[in-house]
Protein backbone atom coordinates (compact mmCIF):
# COMPACT_ATOMS: atom_id res chain seq x y z
CA UNK A 1 0.00 0.00 0.00
CA UNK A 2 2.48 1.70 1.26
CA UNK A 3 5.04 1.59 -1.68
CA UNK A 4 2.44 3.11 -4.10
CA UNK A 5 1.58 6.15 -2.17
CA UNK A 6 5.44 6.74 -1.79
CA UNK A 7 5.97 5.88 -5.14
CA UNK A 8 3.46 8.20 -6.35
CA UNK A 9 3.79 11.54 -3.99
CA UNK A 10 7.67 11.14 -5.62
CA UNK A 11 6.91 10.13 -9.79
CA UNK A 12 4.08 12.80 -10.00
CA UNK A 13 6.09 15.53 -7.86
CA UNK A 14 8.83 14.70 -10.69
CA UNK A 15 6.85 14.45 -13.74
CA UNK A 16 4.66 17.79 -12.82
CA UNK A 17 8.13 19.41 -11.45
CA UNK A 18 10.01 18.76 -15.45
CA UNK A 19 6.86 19.15 -17.46
CA UNK A 20 6.21 22.53 -16.07
CA UNK A 21 10.18 23.54 -16.45
CA UNK A 22 10.09 22.39 -20.07
CA UNK A 23 6.75 24.51 -20.70
CA UNK A 24 8.37 27.27 -18.76
CA UNK A 25 11.53 26.84 -21.44
CA UNK A 26 10.25 26.74 -24.33
CA UNK A 27 7.80 30.01 -23.87
CA UNK A 28 10.31 31.46 -21.99
CA UNK A 29 8.84 32.78 -18.87
CA UNK A 30 11.47 34.50 -17.25
CA UNK A 31 12.19 36.46 -20.40
CA UNK A 32 16.00 35.26 -20.25
CA UNK A 33 18.30 37.36 -22.45
CA UNK A 34 15.37 39.75 -23.46
CA UNK A 35 16.22 43.55 -22.10
CA UNK A 36 13.91 45.63 -19.79
CA UNK A 37 14.26 49.51 -20.55
CA UNK A 38 13.44 51.11 -17.13
CA UNK A 39 14.66 54.17 -15.18
CA UNK A 40 17.04 54.20 -12.12
CA UNK A 41 16.39 56.73 -9.45
CA UNK A 42 20.34 57.44 -8.21
CA UNK A 43 20.69 58.40 -4.33
CA UNK A 44 23.42 61.01 -5.88
CA UNK A 45 23.59 63.12 -8.97
CA UNK A 46 25.61 61.12 -11.45
CA UNK A 47 28.92 62.35 -12.21
CA UNK A 48 31.42 60.07 -14.54
CA UNK A 49 31.19 56.35 -13.28
CA UNK A 50 29.40 54.36 -9.77
CA UNK A 51 32.06 51.55 -9.80
CA UNK A 52 30.71 50.46 -6.25
CA UNK A 53 27.68 49.30 -5.91
CA UNK A 54 25.41 52.09 -4.73
CA UNK A 55 21.70 51.69 -3.35
CA UNK A 56 19.12 52.76 -5.68
CA UNK A 57 15.06 52.79 -6.88
CA UNK A 58 14.39 50.77 -9.96
CA UNK A 59 11.28 52.38 -11.68
CA UNK A 60 9.41 50.28 -14.18
CA UNK A 61 6.24 51.96 -16.03
CA UNK A 62 3.90 49.18 -15.21
CA UNK A 63 2.59 48.89 -18.96
CA UNK A 64 5.79 47.94 -20.13
CA UNK A 65 6.27 45.22 -16.99
CA UNK A 66 3.17 43.65 -18.23
CA UNK A 67 3.73 43.32 -22.11
CA UNK A 68 7.55 41.88 -21.17
CA UNK A 69 6.05 39.54 -18.40
CA UNK A 70 2.84 38.50 -19.56
CA UNK A 71 1.56 39.70 -16.19
CA UNK A 72 -1.02 42.57 -14.81
CA UNK A 73 0.76 44.68 -12.23
CA UNK A 74 -2.10 47.24 -11.50
CA UNK A 75 -0.23 50.15 -9.87
CA UNK A 76 1.27 52.92 -12.41
CA UNK A 77 5.01 51.93 -11.78
CA UNK A 78 6.66 48.69 -10.17
CA UNK A 79 9.07 50.42 -7.47
CA UNK A 80 12.04 48.05 -6.96
CA UNK A 81 15.33 48.59 -4.11
CA UNK A 82 18.37 47.92 -5.58
CA UNK A 83 21.99 48.48 -6.07
CA UNK A 84 23.82 49.48 -9.00
CA UNK A 85 26.71 50.41 -10.81
CA UNK A 86 27.16 52.18 -14.13
CA UNK A 87 30.28 52.15 -15.38
CA UNK A 88 32.34 54.50 -18.15
CA UNK A 89 31.96 51.92 -20.95
CA UNK A 90 28.34 52.57 -20.51
CA UNK A 91 27.70 49.11 -18.96
CA UNK A 92 26.82 48.88 -15.50
CA UNK A 93 25.60 45.63 -13.10
CA UNK A 94 22.32 45.66 -10.70
CA UNK A 95 21.02 43.71 -8.13
CA UNK A 96 17.56 44.03 -7.50
CA UNK A 97 16.88 43.46 -3.66
CA UNK A 98 13.43 41.50 -3.71
CA UNK A 99 11.14 41.95 -1.25
CA UNK A 100 7.34 41.15 -0.04
CA UNK A 101 6.03 44.02 -2.53
CA UNK A 102 8.40 42.60 -5.37
CA UNK A 103 6.34 41.47 -8.23
CA UNK A 104 5.73 38.04 -8.38
CA UNK A 105 7.56 36.85 -11.25
CA UNK A 106 10.66 38.70 -9.80
CA UNK A 107 9.87 36.89 -6.39
CA UNK A 108 9.90 33.57 -8.25
CA UNK A 109 12.96 34.66 -10.73
CA UNK A 110 14.79 35.65 -7.28
CA UNK A 111 14.03 31.92 -5.60
CA UNK A 112 15.53 30.41 -8.35
CA UNK A 113 18.83 32.33 -8.58
CA UNK A 114 21.72 31.43 -7.30
CA UNK A 115 21.40 34.05 -4.36
CA UNK A 116 17.99 33.76 -2.86
CA UNK A 117 16.11 37.30 -2.21
CA UNK A 118 18.77 38.67 -4.54
CA UNK A 119 17.91 38.91 -8.54
CA UNK A 120 20.97 40.21 -10.56
CA UNK A 121 21.45 41.70 -14.00
CA UNK A 122 23.74 43.57 -16.51
CA UNK A 123 22.67 47.05 -17.58
CA UNK A 124 23.59 46.73 -21.19
CA UNK A 125 22.82 50.18 -21.70
CA UNK A 126 22.62 53.50 -19.75
CA UNK A 127 21.40 57.09 -20.70
CA UNK A 128 20.68 60.30 -18.56
CA UNK A 129 17.44 61.10 -17.99
CA UNK A 130 15.95 65.11 -17.63
CA UNK A 131 16.96 65.41 -13.75
CA UNK A 132 20.59 64.30 -13.26
CA UNK A 133 19.83 61.50 -10.25
CA UNK A 134 17.45 59.70 -13.14
CA UNK A 135 18.82 57.68 -15.44
CA UNK A 136 17.28 55.31 -18.39
CA UNK A 137 18.49 51.71 -18.23
CA UNK A 138 18.32 48.87 -20.07
CA UNK A 139 18.65 45.15 -18.17
CA UNK A 140 19.17 41.69 -18.74
CA UNK A 141 18.57 39.87 -15.83
CA UNK A 142 20.67 36.55 -14.92
CA UNK A 143 19.33 33.70 -16.92
CA UNK A 144 16.50 31.86 -14.49
CA UNK A 145 15.98 28.13 -15.50
CA UNK A 146 14.70 24.51 -14.46
CA UNK A 147 12.80 26.36 -11.67
CA UNK A 148 10.81 23.81 -10.60
CA UNK A 149 13.53 21.00 -10.53
CA UNK A 150 15.65 23.46 -8.15
CA UNK A 151 13.08 23.97 -5.93
CA UNK A 152 11.98 19.88 -5.41
CA UNK A 153 15.48 19.12 -4.98
CA UNK A 154 15.77 21.74 -2.47
CA UNK A 155 12.55 20.50 -0.98
CA UNK A 156 13.78 16.91 -0.46
CA UNK A 157 16.84 17.86 0.99
CA UNK A 158 15.52 20.47 3.85
CA UNK A 159 12.84 17.51 4.57
CA UNK A 160 15.36 15.01 4.97
CA UNK A 161 17.10 16.91 7.71
CA UNK A 162 13.81 18.12 9.18
CA UNK A 163 13.05 14.55 9.78
CA UNK A 164 16.41 14.57 11.93
CA UNK A 165 15.27 18.05 13.75
CA UNK A 166 12.11 15.94 14.81
CA UNK A 167 13.22 12.92 15.51
CA UNK A 168 16.29 14.42 18.09
CA UNK A 169 13.41 16.95 19.51
CA UNK A 170 11.48 13.69 20.23
CA UNK A 171 14.08 12.17 22.21
CA UNK A 172 13.89 14.45 25.56
CA UNK A 173 10.16 14.32 25.72
CA UNK A 174 9.93 10.37 25.05
CA UNK A 175 11.98 10.06 27.43
CA UNK A 176 10.58 11.74 30.03
CA UNK A 177 7.07 10.12 29.05
CA UNK A 178 8.55 6.60 29.13
CA UNK A 179 10.07 7.07 32.28
CA UNK A 180 7.40 8.60 33.73
CA UNK A 181 5.04 5.59 32.42
CA UNK A 182 7.01 2.62 33.36
CA UNK A 183 6.12 4.05 36.97
CA UNK A 184 2.73 4.14 36.32
CA UNK A 185 2.99 0.60 34.67
CA UNK A 186 4.81 -0.79 37.61
CA UNK A 187 2.45 0.77 40.28
CA UNK A 188 -0.03 -0.47 38.30
CA UNK A 189 -2.36 2.46 37.09
CA UNK A 190 -1.71 1.96 33.47
CA UNK A 191 -3.53 -1.32 34.17
CA UNK A 192 -6.13 0.47 36.55
CA UNK A 193 -6.97 2.90 33.60
CA UNK A 194 -7.53 0.09 31.25
CA UNK A 195 -10.31 -1.76 33.73
CA UNK A 196 -11.76 2.03 34.18
CA UNK A 197 -12.98 2.02 30.38
CA UNK A 198 -12.72 -1.83 29.85
CA UNK A 199 -16.51 -1.98 27.97
CA UNK A 200 -15.43 0.34 25.25
CA UNK A 201 -12.06 -0.73 24.97
CA UNK A 202 -13.33 -4.22 24.30
CA UNK A 203 -15.39 -3.38 21.53
CA UNK A 204 -12.85 -1.43 20.03
CA UNK A 205 -9.75 -3.62 20.50
CA UNK A 206 -11.08 -7.18 20.82
CA UNK A 207 -7.89 -8.97 19.84
CA UNK A 208 -5.70 -7.30 23.20
CA UNK A 209 -6.53 -8.57 26.72
CA UNK A 210 -8.13 -6.01 28.75
CA UNK A 211 -5.84 -5.57 31.24
CA UNK A 212 -2.87 -5.64 28.73
CA UNK A 213 -0.85 -2.18 29.59
CA UNK A 214 -1.76 -1.40 25.59
CA UNK A 215 -4.88 -0.24 26.70
CA UNK A 216 -3.93 1.67 29.02
CA UNK A 217 -1.57 3.80 27.14
CA UNK A 218 -3.61 3.92 24.61
CA UNK A 219 -6.32 5.55 26.76
CA UNK A 220 -3.85 8.25 27.71
CA UNK A 221 -2.44 8.72 24.15
CA UNK A 222 -6.02 9.79 22.72
CA UNK A 223 -7.17 11.79 25.82
CA UNK A 224 -4.16 13.73 25.86
CA UNK A 225 -5.03 14.03 21.98
CA UNK A 226 -8.43 15.20 22.43
CA UNK A 227 -7.43 17.67 25.33
CA UNK A 228 -4.50 18.99 22.72
CA UNK A 229 -1.30 18.10 24.33
CA UNK A 230 0.93 16.84 21.82
CA UNK A 231 4.34 16.90 23.40
CA UNK A 232 2.61 14.07 25.80
CA UNK A 233 0.64 12.68 23.19
CA UNK A 234 3.31 11.17 20.87
CA UNK A 235 5.35 9.76 23.51
CA UNK A 236 2.20 7.89 24.79
CA UNK A 237 1.20 6.93 21.28
CA UNK A 238 4.44 5.61 21.03
CA UNK A 239 4.45 3.58 24.02
CA UNK A 240 1.07 2.16 23.12
CA UNK A 241 2.70 0.98 20.03
CA UNK A 242 5.34 -0.81 21.48
CA UNK A 243 2.79 -2.34 24.01
CA UNK A 244 0.74 -3.34 20.79
CA UNK A 245 3.61 -4.69 18.97
CA UNK A 246 4.37 -6.66 21.90
CA UNK A 247 1.04 -8.95 20.74
CA UNK A 248 1.94 -8.99 17.39
CA UNK A 249 2.89 -12.53 16.05
CA UNK A 250 4.05 -11.15 12.56
CA UNK A 251 7.12 -8.53 12.99
CA UNK A 252 6.84 -5.88 10.38
CA UNK A 253 2.89 -6.34 9.80
CA UNK A 254 -0.09 -4.12 11.42
CA UNK A 255 -2.36 -5.85 13.45
CA UNK A 256 -5.96 -4.78 13.20
CA UNK A 257 -5.71 -3.63 16.65
CA UNK A 258 -2.63 -1.09 15.51
CA UNK A 259 -5.10 -0.07 12.33
CA UNK A 260 -8.16 0.58 14.65
CA UNK A 261 -5.51 2.67 17.06
CA UNK A 262 -4.47 4.31 14.34
CA UNK A 263 -7.78 5.38 12.25
CA UNK A 264 -8.87 6.85 15.81
CA UNK A 265 -5.51 8.90 16.23
CA UNK A 266 -4.98 10.27 12.44
CA UNK A 267 -8.75 11.03 13.24
CA UNK A 268 -7.75 13.51 15.62
CA UNK A 269 -10.62 14.42 17.58
CA UNK A 270 -9.77 17.78 19.80
CA UNK A 271 -11.30 19.46 22.08
CA UNK A 272 -9.44 22.57 22.45
CA UNK A 273 -7.74 23.02 19.28
CA UNK A 274 -5.00 25.10 20.22
CA UNK A 275 -2.93 26.03 17.03
CA UNK A 276 -5.94 27.15 15.27
CA UNK A 277 -7.39 29.20 17.91
CA UNK A 278 -4.15 30.83 18.25
CA UNK A 279 -3.46 31.65 14.35
CA UNK A 280 -7.01 33.13 14.08
CA UNK A 281 -6.53 35.40 17.01
CA UNK A 282 -2.93 36.59 15.65
CA UNK A 283 -5.44 37.12 12.33
CA UNK A 284 -7.42 39.67 14.20
CA UNK A 285 -10.80 37.70 14.47
CA UNK A 286 -13.24 38.79 16.50
CA UNK A 287 -13.87 35.77 17.76
CA UNK A 288 -11.54 33.37 17.74
CA UNK A 289 -12.94 30.61 19.83
CA UNK A 290 -15.91 30.24 17.21
CA UNK A 291 -14.16 27.02 15.85
CA UNK A 292 -14.18 25.23 19.25
CA UNK A 293 -17.53 23.72 18.78
CA UNK A 294 -17.34 23.42 14.78
CA UNK A 295 -13.95 21.37 15.50
CA UNK A 296 -15.71 19.09 17.93
CA UNK A 297 -18.33 18.13 15.17
CA UNK A 298 -15.79 18.05 12.58
CA UNK A 299 -13.74 15.45 14.38
CA UNK A 300 -16.22 13.56 15.73
CA UNK A 301 -17.28 12.91 11.93
CA UNK A 302 -13.61 11.70 11.26
CA UNK A 303 -13.48 9.70 14.45
CA UNK A 304 -16.82 7.56 13.89
CA UNK A 305 -16.47 6.90 9.96
CA UNK A 306 -12.17 6.21 11.02
CA UNK A 307 -13.37 3.60 13.43
CA UNK A 308 -16.24 2.05 11.40
CA UNK A 309 -13.67 2.33 7.64
CA UNK A 310 -11.06 0.41 10.28
CA UNK A 311 -13.14 -2.17 11.03
CA UNK A 312 -14.75 -3.00 7.26
CA UNK A 313 -11.65 -2.68 5.51
CA UNK A 314 -9.63 -5.65 7.77
CA UNK A 315 -12.36 -8.06 6.65
CA UNK A 316 -11.31 -7.06 3.12
CA UNK A 317 -9.86 -10.29 2.01
CA UNK A 318 -6.63 -8.38 0.57
CA UNK A 319 -6.16 -7.03 3.83
CA UNK A 320 -6.95 -9.89 5.78
CA UNK A 321 -4.84 -11.94 3.76
CA UNK A 322 -1.52 -10.18 4.62
CA UNK A 323 -1.80 -11.24 8.41
CA UNK A 324 -2.98 -14.69 7.25
CA UNK A 325 -0.74 -15.26 4.16
CA UNK A 326 2.81 -15.16 6.40
CA UNK A 327 1.66 -17.05 9.03
CA UNK A 328 0.86 -20.22 6.75
CA UNK A 329 4.37 -19.19 5.14
CA UNK A 330 6.40 -19.55 8.23
CA UNK A 331 4.76 -22.98 8.91
CA UNK A 332 6.35 -24.61 6.37
CA UNK A 333 9.38 -23.02 7.33
CA UNK A 334 9.57 -24.29 10.72
CA UNK A 335 8.74 -28.41 9.49
CA UNK A 336 11.86 -28.00 7.36
CA UNK A 337 13.63 -27.22 10.75
CA UNK A 338 12.72 -29.93 12.72
CA UNK B 1 -23.49 30.75 28.63
CA UNK B 2 -23.10 26.81 29.98
CA UNK B 3 -21.14 26.58 26.80
CA UNK B 4 -18.60 29.21 27.99
CA UNK B 5 -18.15 27.45 31.29
CA UNK B 6 -17.82 24.29 29.79
CA UNK B 7 -14.92 25.91 27.41
CA UNK B 8 -13.25 27.35 29.95
CA UNK B 9 -13.51 24.16 32.35
CA UNK B 10 -11.78 22.07 28.82
CA UNK B 11 -9.10 25.11 28.85
CA UNK B 12 -8.19 24.86 32.79
CA UNK B 13 -8.10 21.26 32.36
CA UNK B 14 -5.56 21.15 29.52
CA UNK B 15 -3.17 23.00 31.21
CA UNK B 16 -3.05 21.24 34.82
CA UNK B 17 -3.69 18.05 33.17
CA UNK B 18 0.37 16.89 32.48
CA UNK B 19 1.53 18.22 36.18
CA UNK B 20 -1.30 16.95 37.36
CA UNK B 21 -0.81 13.30 35.73
CA UNK B 22 3.24 13.14 36.36
CA UNK B 23 2.38 13.58 40.31
CA UNK B 24 -0.63 11.36 40.69
CA UNK B 25 1.40 8.85 38.94
CA UNK B 26 4.26 9.74 41.05
CA UNK B 27 2.86 9.54 44.33
CA UNK B 28 0.98 5.94 43.16
CA UNK B 29 4.61 4.88 42.73
CA UNK B 30 6.03 5.76 45.92
CA UNK B 31 2.30 4.48 47.48
CA UNK B 32 2.97 0.86 45.93
CA UNK B 33 6.77 1.38 47.11
CA UNK B 34 7.95 1.32 43.31
CA UNK B 35 11.69 2.42 43.68
CA UNK B 36 10.63 5.40 41.19
CA UNK B 37 14.07 7.22 39.97
CA UNK B 38 15.29 3.75 39.54
CA UNK B 39 12.19 2.85 37.23
CA UNK B 40 12.24 5.79 35.85
CA UNK B 41 15.88 5.66 34.70
CA UNK B 42 14.96 2.71 33.39
CA UNK B 43 12.35 3.82 31.40
CA UNK B 44 13.61 6.76 30.00
CA UNK B 45 16.60 4.92 28.52
CA UNK B 46 14.40 3.76 25.62
CA UNK B 47 13.38 7.24 24.59
CA UNK B 48 16.33 7.28 22.50
CA UNK B 49 16.25 4.36 20.80
CA UNK B 50 12.81 4.88 19.92
CA UNK B 51 13.53 8.50 18.94
CA UNK B 52 16.15 7.57 16.31
CA UNK B 53 14.28 3.99 15.22
CA UNK B 54 11.47 6.30 13.44
CA UNK B 55 14.34 8.51 11.35
CA UNK B 56 14.64 5.95 8.03
CA UNK B 57 10.49 6.16 8.22
CA UNK B 58 10.23 9.91 8.56
CA UNK B 59 12.93 10.51 6.28
CA UNK B 60 11.14 8.74 4.02
CA UNK B 61 7.91 10.57 4.64
CA UNK B 62 8.68 13.86 4.69
CA UNK B 63 11.11 13.58 1.47
CA UNK B 64 7.86 12.02 -0.52
CA UNK B 65 5.42 14.82 0.74
CA UNK B 66 7.79 17.56 0.28
CA UNK B 67 9.00 16.55 -3.62
CA UNK B 68 5.15 16.17 -4.36
CA UNK B 69 4.49 19.74 -2.57
CA UNK B 70 7.76 21.34 -3.79
CA UNK B 71 6.41 20.43 -7.42
CA UNK B 72 3.19 22.54 -7.50
CA UNK B 73 1.29 19.51 -8.28
CA UNK B 74 -1.34 20.18 -5.85
CA UNK B 75 -2.79 23.13 -8.43
CA UNK B 76 -3.81 20.00 -11.07
CA UNK B 77 -4.91 18.24 -8.45
CA UNK B 78 -7.26 20.80 -7.11
CA UNK B 79 -8.38 21.29 -10.71
CA UNK B 80 -9.02 17.86 -11.72
CA UNK B 81 -11.21 17.68 -7.79
CA UNK B 82 -13.04 20.73 -8.91
CA UNK B 83 -16.20 18.95 -10.74
CA UNK B 84 -16.59 16.98 -7.56
CA UNK B 85 -15.94 20.10 -4.77
CA UNK B 86 -18.30 22.38 -7.18
CA UNK B 87 -21.21 19.61 -6.86
CA UNK B 88 -21.56 19.90 -3.01
CA UNK B 89 -20.21 23.53 -3.17
CA UNK B 90 -17.08 23.48 -1.61
CA UNK B 91 -15.37 26.57 -1.86
CA UNK B 92 -12.70 26.36 -4.70
CA UNK B 93 -10.46 28.41 -2.20
CA UNK B 94 -10.33 25.90 0.78
CA UNK B 95 -9.83 22.75 -1.80
CA UNK B 96 -5.70 22.81 -1.44
CA UNK B 97 -6.07 23.25 2.33
CA UNK B 98 -8.20 20.43 2.10
CA UNK B 99 -6.25 18.10 0.01
CA UNK B 100 -2.86 19.65 1.87
CA UNK B 101 -4.37 18.56 5.64
CA UNK B 102 -4.00 14.76 5.48
CA UNK B 103 0.26 15.50 4.03
CA UNK B 104 1.67 18.08 5.78
CA UNK B 105 0.99 19.87 8.81
CA UNK B 106 3.19 22.62 8.65
CA UNK B 107 2.06 23.03 4.46
CA UNK B 108 -1.48 22.86 5.95
CA UNK B 109 -0.83 25.56 8.65
CA UNK B 110 0.85 27.51 6.03
CA UNK B 111 -2.11 27.88 3.75
CA UNK B 112 -4.79 28.37 7.06
CA UNK B 113 -2.70 31.53 7.76
CA UNK B 114 -2.90 32.29 4.47
CA UNK B 115 -6.00 31.80 4.09
CA UNK B 116 -6.74 33.61 6.94
CA UNK B 117 -5.08 36.89 5.59
CA UNK B 118 -6.70 36.99 2.55
CA UNK B 119 -10.65 36.23 3.40
CA UNK B 120 -10.38 37.26 7.01
CA UNK B 121 -10.24 34.57 9.68
CA UNK B 122 -14.01 35.04 10.01
CA UNK B 123 -15.21 34.90 7.01
CA UNK B 124 -16.80 31.74 5.76
CA UNK B 125 -13.59 30.56 3.98
CA UNK B 126 -11.70 31.59 7.41
CA UNK B 127 -13.80 29.55 9.45
CA UNK B 128 -14.01 26.23 7.51
CA UNK B 129 -10.12 26.56 6.99
CA UNK B 130 -9.43 26.56 10.57
CA UNK B 131 -12.07 23.93 11.07
CA UNK B 132 -10.73 21.88 8.82
CA UNK B 133 -7.17 22.31 10.26
CA UNK B 134 -8.29 21.20 13.85
CA UNK B 135 -10.84 18.23 12.81
CA UNK B 136 -8.30 16.09 11.46
CA UNK B 137 -4.95 15.10 11.60
CA UNK B 138 -1.79 15.14 9.56
CA UNK B 139 -2.06 11.18 8.74
CA UNK B 140 0.88 10.87 6.56
CA UNK B 141 2.77 11.81 9.77
CA UNK B 142 1.27 9.86 12.32
CA UNK B 143 1.68 6.76 10.30
CA UNK B 144 5.17 6.77 9.55
CA UNK B 145 6.05 8.52 13.08
CA UNK B 146 3.95 5.17 14.67
CA UNK B 147 4.22 2.69 12.33
CA UNK B 148 7.90 3.58 12.19
CA UNK B 149 8.77 3.42 16.27
CA UNK B 150 7.74 -0.45 16.02
CA UNK B 151 9.89 -1.06 12.62
CA UNK B 152 6.33 -1.89 10.74
CA UNK B 153 6.18 -1.49 6.79
CA UNK B 154 3.17 -3.45 5.94
CA UNK B 155 0.57 -1.00 7.05
CA UNK B 156 -2.60 -2.65 5.77
CA UNK B 157 -5.64 -0.95 5.75
CA UNK B 158 -4.65 1.91 8.27
CA UNK B 159 -3.83 4.58 5.40
CA UNK B 160 -7.13 4.27 3.59
CA UNK B 161 -9.06 4.18 7.06
CA UNK B 162 -7.20 7.32 8.06
CA UNK B 163 -7.91 9.01 4.62
CA UNK B 164 -12.05 7.76 4.97
CA UNK B 165 -11.41 9.80 8.37
CA UNK B 166 -10.05 12.80 6.70
CA UNK B 167 -12.84 13.12 3.93
CA UNK B 168 -15.29 12.60 6.46
CA UNK B 169 -13.82 15.27 8.96
CA UNK B 170 -13.50 17.79 6.05
CA UNK B 171 -17.26 17.42 5.01
CA UNK B 172 -18.45 17.85 8.49
CA UNK B 173 -16.29 20.25 8.54
CA UNK B 174 -18.15 22.02 5.34
CA UNK B 175 -21.75 20.93 6.78
CA UNK B 176 -21.14 22.72 10.40
CA UNK B 177 -19.53 25.75 8.99
CA UNK B 178 -22.25 26.57 6.83
CA UNK B 179 -25.13 25.39 8.93
CA UNK B 180 -23.57 28.73 11.41
CA UNK B 181 -23.10 30.94 8.48
CA UNK B 182 -26.84 30.70 7.56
Amino acid sequence: MLNYIWLGLIIVGLVVAVSVDVHEQTTNKYRNGMELEAELQLERPFAEEITSPQDAMLIVASERFNTMYNESVGAEVVLQPAAATLLKDGTGTIILHINDQSPRIWKEMSNAAVTKDKLTGKIVSFTRAEDEKRMKVGIVFEPITFVRIKRVTKAAFDAASTAVTIAFGLIGIMALWLGIMRIADEAGAVKFLARLLRPAMKSLFPDVPSDHPAIGSMIMNISANMLGLSNAATPLGLKAMDELEKLNPRKGVATNAMCTFLAINTAGLTLIPATAIAVRAASGSGNPTIIVGTTIVGGLCSTTVGIISAKLLQRLPIFKRQIEAESTQSEPAEEAKQ
Amino acid sequence: MTGEILKNLVALFSIVAIPALIFVFLVWGIFKRVKVYEVFVEGAKEGFSVAIRIIPYLVAMLVGIAIFRASGAMDYFTIALNPITSLIRFPAEAVPMALMRPLSGSGSLGIMTELMKVYGPDSFIGVLASTIYGSTETTFYVLAVYFGSVNIKKIRHSLPAGLLADVAGILGALFITRLIFS
